[in-house]
């Protein structure tokens, strides 16, 4: 998957600059509801239960104020993904007990066409590995400047 | 929401887990995720899940499903373009009127449970 490729996947009607949440089942609840009000996701129960249960095998919250709630459900047509930041920081119950800062959500439909849901989800876990990437991407505001820093990456 | 589509709504949330049961366990694809980061070791509380989720879903519907899982390896497919994902064939027009796509409708051709899934 080229990097337009990635930055595709993402739109601006799919980014929360602020989220409120500060505890993971909220958190969840908030981004699935922000899918809901786009218009992604009609189901949200299906897809709330579905990514609580994917928790459940290990979270999701890789470290370093990073988490990537993710899973396949019927209930998506198309490869989704939402990009959400946190102030505050979210009570994740992530692997290294830090708070989440970034949340990369990609939610799949049980068979896709084009299978891009294990490469997207792969190069976002990449980016984020690099520190400077990382600090920029936590500090992000708005949507164009996401484009921007996968862009020059 | 009526009644009829919750037990839609319960069969969808019922293979949505049996699915990731089974990626849970398919070996290559979990390492695939293991080697990103993910931790891949919650099986029973996946089950436990499951356990819970078939008690809340009707005897009969539950019965049939567990009878096509069986038979196809997958009860409850999704519908796009009016076409049924499990085997291709073209679902009869009658069936995809908005009303109709709240129940629970088989596909003629293999059986399998009809779910419209949102922008199909």
């Amino acid at each position: 998957m080229t990097r337009e490729e990635l930055i595709s996947l993402f739109s601006p009607d799919l980014f929360i600059p602020k989220l409120k949440s500060t505890n993971r089942d909220d958190a969840l609840q908030e981004m699935v509801d922000h899918a809901v009000e786009a218009g992604v996701i009609r189901d949200r129960e299906v897809i709330l239960g579905m990514l609580k249960n994917r928790e459940s095998l290990g979270s999701t919250g890789l470290g370093s104020g990073v988490a990537f709630p993710h899973g396949r459900s019927l209930a998506i047509p198309k490869l989704m993904a939402l990009l959400a930041v946190s102030k505050k920081g979210v009570d994740y119950g992530a692997i290294d007990g830090k708070p989440v800062h970034l949340f990369f959500m990609f939610i799949a439909p049980p068979v896709e066409k084009d299978n891009r849901y294990l490469p997207a989800l792969g190069q976002v876990v990449e980016l984020i590995r690099d520190d400077a990437s990382r600090e920029k991407l936590m500090a992000l505001k708005k949507f164009d400047e996401f484009k921007a820093i996968l862009e020059e990456d | 929401m009526t009644a009829l589509s919750e037990h839609l709504l319960r069969l969808v949330a019922l293979q949505d887990l049996d699915d990731m049961i089974r990626e849970s366990k398919d070996k290559t694809l979990a390492k695939k995720l293991e080697d990103m980061g993910f931790a891949m070791g919650g099986q029973e509380d996946l089950q436990a899940a499951r356990d819970e989720l078939a008690t809340g879903i009707d005897k009969v519907l539950l019965s049939r499903y567990e009878r096509a899982v069986k038979r196809l390896g997958r009860a409850v497919v999704p519908v796009t373009g009016n076409i049924c994902l499990g085997c291709f064939a073209v679902i009869p027009s009658a069936f995809v009127s908005a009303e109709n796509q709240e129940k629970i409708q088989h596909c003629e051709n293999c059986g399998r449970i009809l779910y419209w899934p949102r922008g199909s």
